[in-house]
C-alpha cells in the first residue's frame, strides 16, 4: 500500500551475515500482514517448553542442573566496575531490530575500539525460541532482547544478570516511569529497548458512536457486527487480560471471581465478533474491518493506508489497556558482560535512540530523543504514545501456569461458543 | 495357501536343484530407512507424547514426570467434549459431502473417459502441486464477504462453519476421488451389460452391482478423508476467522498459549484413541478389498 512507510523500509535494509531464512520469514510475515506476529507469540512458551522439556526436567529433578547457577539476586555484578571491555560481544536479537550504523558507531567508541571488540549477532523470531535456546543450556550470549513476560519468566528462573548501574550512566535519559516495571519491579535486570500499546480503530462512516475506552469498544461489537466484520486480537494472553482491563480489573489477576466476571462479560459480547485474528493489517487497509483491536504500530499503518478514504478513526483508549515492551537483558552466563553493558549504555544515548527509532519505528522512552524526531513521527500519537495514556496501561504477564490455564480455558470457550 | 503348498510340490517332483525355496526373496534391508524414520519420528514422538500426558506441569519450563491421570480426567470437561463432538461431526459432514461430490466424478472418469482418462487423473491431482496453506488462503479470497461469491450471488459465508465445510471438501476431494476411481477402474463393466440384458433398469444395475463392488473403495476413500479432517488445524483456523475450534486447534493452543504440554498431549492421545476406531474399520475394509478385489 504505502511503500514509503518507515515500517516497510526496514525490510530493505541489509544486515551483514543475516541468514536468508530469517529474511524470508520476515518477508512472509509482511506479506501475510502480520508484521507484528512475533508479538502474537510473546507469551507463547509452548515450543520453548517442548524443545527444552528434556533439558529442563533435569532442572526440576536435580537442583544442580542447567539453571542452577543461582537465584535471581545472586550475581555480584558490581564487581564489573573498572573491568576492561572484552574483545567480543555476542548478541541474540530479533532480526533487523537495530540500525546498521548503531553497530558501526559502537565499534568506534573509545573503550570498544581500544579493546577491538567484535560484535556478532544471531536472530530469533519469537520469545519461545529465545527461551528454548536459554533453557537448553550452554548459552554464550551476552545480550538478549526478551519481551516483558519473558523477562519476568527469566528473572523468576534466575537466568538474568543484575545489571551494574554504574556502567549505565545513560539511564538518566530514560523516562523515569520506564525505569522500573511490573515485570522487573527493581529495574535491576532489564533496560527497555522500545514499547508499544494495544488500541482499537473503527470505520467512522459506519461506526458513529464516540468510543473512548476498551469497554466502549467491546460494547459496540454486538451493535455493529451486522454492518461488517469486527476483529479481536487472538491469543488467550490478549483476549482475557484485555477483557479484564475493560472491566477495570487487574489484567494479571489470580482471582477466580475476576475470571468468572470476565468470562461472563466476554461471552456476552461474543455474538458481536466476526473474527479473532492477529492478521488484520491488510484486511483493514482493504476496508474490510469496521471495528477492531490492534497494536499501535499496525494501526498507524492502517490509518496511513486508508488516508485517501479517511474513514479510519484510531483510538488510544482512555483508562486501561495493554502496553508491551522489548528489553535489553544480560544472561547470567554471559562471557562478556562489560561489553554488553557498554552496548546498552550506547543504545541509551539520545542520538543513537533517534537513529534507532527512525530505523525500527517503535518508540524508545527517551524524551531527549523523541523531541529530535521528524514532525510526522514526533507529533503522531500512534507512534509517540503520550505517557498520559501509557501511565494507565498495564503489562500483561504470564503470572503462573495456573493463570495461563484459566485464561486459555476462557479463550477456548469464547472461541468455541 | 498356495505359498504354503509350494515346498510340498517341490518335494513331490523330487528334483532339488538348489537349496532355496520358490518364495519370492526380498532384501529386507530395503525397509530399513523407513523403519529408522518411523522409530525416531513416529514412535519417538509418540513416546514423548505419552510421557508428557502422564506428567504434571510444575512451572513454565518444568514438568515432573510420573503417572498421573489428571490430564486425562481434565479432557472429560463438557467444554472439551463438545469440541471433540463438534470436530467429529464436522469431519463426518465433510466426508459425506466429499463422497457426494467425489463419487460422480470418479464414476464419470472411469466409465466414460478413455483417451483423456490420464489427463483427468492429472487434473484431479493438480491442486496438490500447490501448498495446502496457499489453497486455503485462495478459498478465503473467493469466499470473502467482498469477494466473487458474495458480490455475484450474495453468498456471504466467510468465517462461518459453512466456509470451513467448503474448505474441508475442497482440500480433501482428490484423496477420495483417486481410490474410488481405482476401484471403479478395476470393475468389470460387462456385469452391467449382463444386468441390462436381464432387464435391470440402470439405477438398479448401479445399486446392485457398481455400488456394491466399489463399496470397499468408497469406505477406504471416505476414511482416508475423514481421519485427516478430524485432525484438521489449518482450515478451521483460516476459514472460521479463529472462531471455530477443532480439536487440532485446541491442542495447538494448549501447547503454545497455555504452555501446558501434559494436557495438550492428553488431548492428542484422546483424539488418537477416538480415531483408532475408524482406523480399525479402515484396515478391515482395506484388507478385504485387497483379498477380494473390487
Amino acid at each position: 500500500m504505502n511503500s514509503q512507510s518507515p515500517d516497510d523500509l526496514n525490510i530493505l535494509a541489509p544486515i551483514e551475515m543475516k541468514p536468508k531464512m530469517d529474511y524470508l520469514h520476515r518477508e512472509v510475515q509482511r506479506a501475510a500482514g502480520s508484521a507484528m506476529s512475533r508479538r502474537k507469540a510473546l507469551s507463547l512458551g509452548g515450543l520453548a517448553l517442548f524443545a527444552a522439556a528434556c533439558g529442563s526436567t533435569s532442572t526440576s529433578t536435580t537442583p544442580t542442573g542447567g539453571a542452577s547457577s543461582g537465584p535471581a539476586s545472586a550475581s555480584p555484578s558490581s564487581s564489573l566496575a573498572g573491568k576492561p571491555v572484552e574483545n567480543m560481544l555476542e548478541i541474540f536479537n530479533w532480526s533487523e531490530y537495530d540500525d546498521p550504523s548503531t553497530y558501526k558507531l559502537f565499534a568506534e567508541l573509545g573503550p570498544v575500539a581500544a579493546a577491538g571488540t567484535k560484535t556478532h549477532e544471531t536472530y530469533y523470531s519469537s520469545n519461545d525460541e529465545l527461551l528454548a535456546k536459554l533453557n537448553s543450556g550452554g548459552s554464550t550470549y551476552d545480550l538478549i532482547v526478551p519481551s516483558q513476560n519473558a523477562v519476568a519468566q527469566l528473572i523468576q528462573e534466575g537466568k538474568l544478570m543484575a545489571l551494574d548501574q554504574t556502567l549505565l550512566p545513560n539511564l538518566k535519559y530514560l523516562e523515569p516511569s520506564f525505569l522500573k516495571s511490573s515485570y522487573d519491579p527493581t529495574g535491576e535486570f532489564s533496560v527497555i529497548k522500545d514499547f508499544g500499546v494495544t488500541m482499537f480503530y473503527f470505520n467512522n462512516k459506519i461506526v458513529t458512536d464516540d468510543l473512548k475506552t476498551m469497554h466502549d469498544f467491546y460494547m459496540a461489537l454486538p451493535k455493529y457486527v451486522s454492518k461488517g466484520r469486527t476483529n479481536l486480537l487472538d491469543g488467550a494472553e490478549e483476549l482475557v487480560p484485555l477483557g479484564l482491563m475493560a472491566l477495570g480489573l487487574d489484567p494479571n489477576t489470580t482471582s477466580q471471581a475476576d475470571f468468572d466476571q470476565v468470562r461472563t462479560f466476554l461471552l456476552s459480547i461474543r455474538s458481536g465478533v466476526t473474527t479473532i485474528s492477529a492478521d488484520y493489517i491488510q484486511d483493514a487497509i482493504a476496508g474490510k474491518i469496521i471495528l477492531g483491536q490492534g497494536w499501535n504500530g499496525d494501526v498507524r499503518r492502517i490509518v496511513q493506508g486508508r488516508k485517501a478514504q479517511g474513514d479510519i478513526t484510531a483510538v488510544l483508549p482512555t483508562g486501561s489497556s495493554e502496553v508491551w515492551s522489548d528489553n535489553w537483558c544480560i544472561p547470567l552466563t554471559a562471557p562478556h558482560p562489560v561489553a554488553a553493558h557498554t552496548w546498552i549504555n550506547w543504545l541509551l544515548t539520545p542520538t543513537t535512540a533517534v537513529t534507532e527509532m527512525e530505523y525500527h519505528s517503535y518508540p524508545i522512552p527517551i524524551p531527549d530523543a523523541l523531541s529530535q524526531l521528524p514532525a510526522d513521527m514526533k507529533n503522531d500519537q500512534l507512534f509517540n504514545v503520550p505517557t498520559s495514556y501509557t501511565d494507565g496501561y498495564h503489562y500483561i504477564l504470564n503470572v503462573s501456569p495456573q493463570v495461563v490455564q484459566q485464561r486459555t480455558k476462557i479463550y477456548t470457550e469464547f472461541k468455541a461458543s | 495357501m498356495t505359498l504354503l503348498s509350494e515346498p510340498k510340490q517341490e518335494k513331490a517332483v523330487g528334483v532339488k536343484r538348489r537349496g532355496r525355496s520358490f518364495k519370492p526373496r526380498y532384501p529386507t534391508w530395503l525397509a530399513l530407512p523407513a523403519l529408522v524414520y518411523e522409530v525416531i519420528f513416529f514412535l519417538g514422538a509418540l513416546g514423548i507424547l505419552v510421557a508428557f500426558s502422564f506428567a504434571t506441569q510444575t512451572g513454565f519450563s518444568q514438568i515432573t514426570y510420573g503417572f498421573s491421570l489428571d490430564q486425562y480426567k481434565a479432557v472429560f470437561d463438557p467444554l472439551y467434549l463438545s469440541i471433540f463432538f463438534r470436530t467429529l461431526m464436522m469431519a463426518a459432514i465433510g466426508t459425506i459431502l466429499t463422497v457426494m461430490v467425489g463419487y460422480p466424478v470418479a464414476y464419470w472418469m472411469a466409465r466414460y473417459l478413455s483417451t483423456y482418462k490420464l489427463l483427468a487423473v492429472l487434473l484431479i491431482m493438480v491442486p496438490f502441486w500447490t501448498s495446502f496453506l496457499i489453497r486455503t488462503y485462495a478459498l478465503k479470497i473467493i469466499l470473502d464477504s467482498q469477494g466473487f461469491l458474495a458480490k455475484t450471488f450474495g453468498l456471504d459465508i466467510m468465517y462461518t462453519p459453512i466456509a470451513v465445510g467448503i474448505g474441508l471438501v475442497y482440500n480433501y476431494l482428490p484423496l477420495f476421488v483417486l481410490p474410488v476411481f481405482g476401484s471403479l477402474e478395476r470393475m468389470d463393466w460387462t456385469l452391467i451389460e449382463a444386468a441390462t440384458d436381464l432387464t435391470a433398469r440402470p439405477l438398479r444395475a448401479f445399486w446392485d452391482i457398481t455400488f456394491r463392488l466399489t463399496l470397499p473403495g468408497i469406505v477406504t476413500g471416505a476414511l482416508l478423508v475423514f481421519i485427516p479432517m478430524t485432525g484438521e488445524y489449518v482450515i478451521p483456523a483460516i476459514l472460521s476467522g479463529g472462531k471455530y475450534e477443532f480439536v487440532g486447534n485446541l491442542i495447538g493452543d494448549t501447547f503454545n498459549t497455555a504452555q501446558n504440554p501434559p494436557f495438550g498431549s492428553a488431548l492428542a492421545i484422546m483424539l488418537m484413541v477416538a480415531l483408532s476406531v475408524f482406523v480399525v474399520i479402515y484396515i478391515a475394509v482395506a484388507t478385504k478389498e485387497e483379498r477380494f478385489g473390487a
